[in-house]
């Protein structure tokens, strides 16, 4: 573990027992990137601020189910904000935006502690991402980072719905074999 | 083994992934609630996939979004107005009941040499304490049953405050049974008082800030 997983762990066990200064040092943490994914997936700042908001009130009623046997602890603050995310782009009260609105988020440059993944698994990524075809990737990572659903695929790629997802399936399938060391 | 089938195996990615429909995506977030072994593999796969979040550059929210978080989860509201409420709420019954109990069982104030007890067991059941708190003496009891804590590590007693801090009361033993002194401060804070237990490093939690997960937590009931 890297001291930073290390210390976000400590900080989740704290928060577990209902310290609001370790919740108050994990929100300064991590806000940062799990702002960036409600951003980048809701692409409204007003709505990201407000999944930001609702993502910290499930750590701090949850914090108490994360694992660490089961995955580090950036790992699973991500996904509460992807979860979240998606639930928000998913629900029926919301029209379809467009996956092809990306990047309207400014991009500030990733800074030298941008990422709390080592450079090493991170190139690794890029690495197994570079053996799937292009359009395949691409589609993961829309799917991944953009929350599109495989019905806003299958009409952005014009393929029926299930040739693309056993398309997605195998893509994931691939990059876990690569992944997994 | 797991008894995942690849469909399984690959279910539980598509899951990961995110773009399932809605009505697909709920039934697999209910199979993982019951299916541990399909919960670990949607866990793999979050871990396997999450280095692609990586390729955002972190973005720092306004400062108005912390106040307006503080302001949901900690209403000055909710803040304990009357003792009644706050005992109410860390002993789970309502105001009314706890208030009837307590004019009933005793017109006097409360004597303070009641018996407290707490039941405290792990999520999985392996780890069992039970916990006695005699007020009159200031003194713990406590007795292990099941697992102990794993090679140096310890098992730590934790007081939580209503105002979220937690005060450790000590290492607890790692078997058998143990008999801890509460500090003075403290005995006034046992009253109905929350305790949780987490496995630290060998001696206890560094600094006196817990930093290991939590094993168990269960409120301290009047006997």
């Amino acid at each position: 573990m890297t001291d930073e997983t290390e210390e976000l762990s400590a900080l989740l066990a704290r928060v577990a027992l209902r310290d609001r200064r370790a919740f108050q040092r994990l929100y300064d943490a991590a806000a940062p990137r799990l702002f960036a994914i409600c951003l980048r997936m809701l692409k409204d700042r007003s709505e990201a601020e407000d999944a930001l908001q609702e993502v910290f009130v499930r750590i701090w009623h949850n914090a108490g189910r994360y694992r660490p046997e089961r995955g580090n602890a950036m790992a699973w603050l991500n996904t509460v904000a992807r979860n979240h995310a998606i639930d928000r782009l998913r629900s029926a009260r919301r029209g379809a935006l467009g996956i092809e609105v990306a990047e309207v988020v400014a991009d500030p440059g990733p800074g030298p502690e941008a990422s709390a993944i080592s450079r090493s698994e991170t190139r690794r990524i890029e690495d197994c991402m570079s053996t799937l075809m292009p359009d395949r990737a691409e589609a993961v990572r829309l799917a991944y980072l953009d929350g599109a659903s495989y019905l806003e695929l299958s009409e952005r790629y014009a393929i029926p719905l299930n040739t693309l997802r056993s398309w997605l399936r195998r893509s994931l399938l691939q990059l876990r074999r690569c992944l997994t060391p | 083994m797991t008894g995942l089938t690849e469909d399984d195996i690959a279910l539980a990615g598509e899951y990961a992934l995110g773009a399932l429909p809605p009505e697909e995506r709920a039934a697999l977030s209910r199979r993982a609630e019951t299916d541990p072994a399909f919960a670990a593999e949607v866990a793999a796969w979050e871990t396997a996939l999450d280095p692609l979040n990586a390729e955002l550059p972190p973005v720092a929210p306004p400062p108005a979004a912390w106040r307006g978080l503080e302001k949901r989860l900690f209403p000055t509201a909710e803040r304990p107005a009357s003792p009644w409420r706050w005992l109410a709420a860390a002993s789970g019954l309502s105001a009314a009941v706890l208030a009837a109990v307590l004019w009933l069982g005793q017109p006097a104030p409360p004597r303070p040499e009641a018996l407290w007890i707490s039941d405290m067991a792990s999520e999985d059941g392996s780890v069992r304490v039970a916990a006695l708190y005699d007020a009159a003496r200031g003194e713990m009891r406590v007795s292990m049953g099941g697992a102990g804590p794993g090679a140096n590590r310890d098992f730590e007693l934790w007081l939580l405050g209503p105002d979220g801090g937690a005060v450790s009361l000590g290492l607890l033993p790692r078997d058998g049974q143990a008999a801890m002194a509460i500090p003075e401060g403290l005995r006034g804070a046992m009253a109905a008082a929350t305790l949780a237990i987490t496995d630290e490093p060998e001696g206890g939690a560094p600094g006196g800030v817990a930093t290991g997960p939590v094993i168990a937590t269960a409120v301290l009931r009047r006997i």
